[in-house]
């Protein structure tokens, strides 16, 4: 197995934390698939008996919409895994993978993984790891989600400010949870904007005066005698009290 | 130097005049100003309760003196010798600062209603009370809209501070307020906008637009208050709450009234 194959195993998320020689108990125990662009990898509803991981070309990840038309959720390409959670809960597929161009990937069945969890304590630490990595990032993800919606709530948005957005590169599991990030971000950063429009509505909106309206009172008001006299008075005031000072 | 007499106008009742005549005066005096405050809201007087004022310990009134029945120097009540209960209003002993109170007996009130106010009376009242309590400012709180007796205040002032929430119906009865002060040749003509919601009005720019709208000086921005309006119907808010954002922005005023020519 070449060290490309290996370097692309460890590229991905479910296997990052395997050591070189345990990456290579993994793809010896491999074997090499090759599918052309329209092929099914796997069919949602399938039962579960192998994972993969994609050395070369891309795959759509489709689902059907309550029509029956299909639904493309995801892509992936080389580097990443698929499949491989539900070796270990065992339910069946949940999306069909289909290759949009030809593709060659490693494919490990859940006999062939069971045996090397058995044989190797590296290789099972590794994929704990890897569980246990995952987790944490995506808790922390959730705590930040939390944290932002309640300023939100608030009406506090300086986060968007201190906080880069997550690159949004669609693919592995790992990346739902920057994904799920990146998607609050524009959110919050699309409900700014319409606040803001709304804030500058209401102040266009106050400086509305009408200066016909204006006019007509203010010369209700002066054109009296009343207030000809109080004119009148104020200046005389107002010199007799310059005077005093 | 002549005693400044400032008054505090607004359009439209509900503005909270009353609130910002006392706490501002206050913020006045506590600068060690002489300061008189004179209700001339007569039909609906407030702005006692504020100082800590009721029934029974109101003596002599505005309304005595128009009658002929009491002199001004009768009129005035030391607040800096009486602050009474109340942690704001207490910060005022010593301070020289002189309520000059409406009266708030309906008979009284319906009978100046119907007679109708001595404008020269009024007018000499008022220069008397800068006289004999020496005061550096005088702030009227007068009665909202632009009948005769806020025109004769108007007139007479030589800073007005007109008072505006942000909205349409204030902005276009202020236009018509400001109009009439220049040509009443107010020496000093200020804007004060409040009860601005801070979550959806950004102050600066209101503080440039409406500036610009009336080519006057806005003084400062209050924001709606709910503190405010729980707290602030029988003390003087800022001086009890002297760190929040209302009463910063209030104090902000100061020194618009202490440096006005």
């Amino acid at each position: 197995m070449s060290g490309d194959v290996l370097q692309k195993i460890r590229e991905t998320n479910f296997f990052k934390e395997l050591s070189p020689d345990a990456s290579a108990a993994v793809a010896a125990k491999a074997a090499m698939r090759k599918f052309a662009p329209g092929e099914f990898m796997m069919r949602k509803g399938d039962p579960a008996d192998s994972c993969f991981v994609i050395l070369e070309g891309h795959l759509k990840v489709v689902t059907n919409d309550a029509k029956g038309d299909e639904i493309i959720i995801n892509k992936v390409g080389p580097g990443e895994s698929i499949g491989e959670l539900a070796l270990v809960d065992e339910r069946p597929r949940s999306a069909g993978v289909i290759a949009l161009e030809d593709v060659e990937a490693l494919e490990l069945t859940k006999d062939a993984f069971f045996e090397l969890l058995d044989q190797r304590v590296d290789v099972s630490l590794g994929v704990m790891r890897g569980f246990s990595h995952r987790l944490r990032f995506s808790t922390t993800y959730i705590e930040k989600v939390i944290d932002w919606s309640q300023k939100t709530a608030e009406g506090d948005y300086s986060f968007l400010e201190q906080t880069q957005p997550i690159k949004n590169t669609a693919g592995s599991d790992d990346d739902k949870a920057a994904q799920l990030l990146s998607a609050f971000y524009s959110m919050v950063r699309k409900v700014k904007a319409r606040e803001e429009d709304l804030k500058q509505t209401v102040e266009r909106l106050s400086f509305e005066i009408d200066q016909e309206r204006r006019k007509r009172e203010f010369e209700e008001i002066t054109g009296t005698e009343f207030y000809n006299k109080l004119k009148q008075q104020a200046k005389e005031l107002r010199q007799k009290r310059m005077g005093q000072s | 130097m002549a005693g400044k007499i400032v008054s505090i106008h607004s359009f439209r009742g509900g503005t909270g005049k009353s609130n910002v005549t006392a706490n501002l005066a206050a913020q006045v005096a506590m600068t060690g100003m002489r300061v008189g405050v004179v209700d001339t809201d007569i039909q609906s007087p407030g702005i006692h309760v504020l100082f800590g004022l009721d029934e029974q310990k109101m003596g002599k009134t505005l309304n005595d003196y128009l009658h002929g029945k009491a002199a001004i120097r009768e009129v005035g009540f030391s607040v800096g010798e009486n602050t009474g209960e109340g942690e704001g209003r207490a910060q005022l002993a010593g301070r020289n600062i002189f309520l000059f109170p409406s009266s708030i007996r309906g008979a009284e009130i319906s009978q100046i209603l119907q007679e109708g106010i001595d404008f020269n009376r009024l007018n000499e009242g008022l220069q008397t009370a800068v006289a004999e309590f020496d005061l550096d400012y005088l702030f009227i709180d007068t009665h909202p809209g632009l009948n005769e007796e806020t025109l004769l205040s108007i007139a007479t002032s030589d800073v007005l501070l007109i008072i505006l929430r942000p909205d349409n119906q204030d902005l276009q009865g202020t236009a018509v307020t400001v109009d009439v002060a220049r040509s009443l040749d107010v020496p000093n003509l200020f804007l004060l906008v409040n009860k601005a919601l801070p979550k959806y009005n950004n102050f600066e720019v209101i503080k440039s637009d409406i500036g610009a709208k009336f080519d006057a000086a806005v003084t400062s921005v209050l924001p709606l208050s709910f503190d405010m309006a729980e707290n602030a119907s029988n003390d003087l808010f800022s001086l009890r709450f002297p760190d929040h954002e209302w009463s910063k922005a209030l104090k902000s005023i100061v020194p618009f009234i202490l440096n006005a020519k």
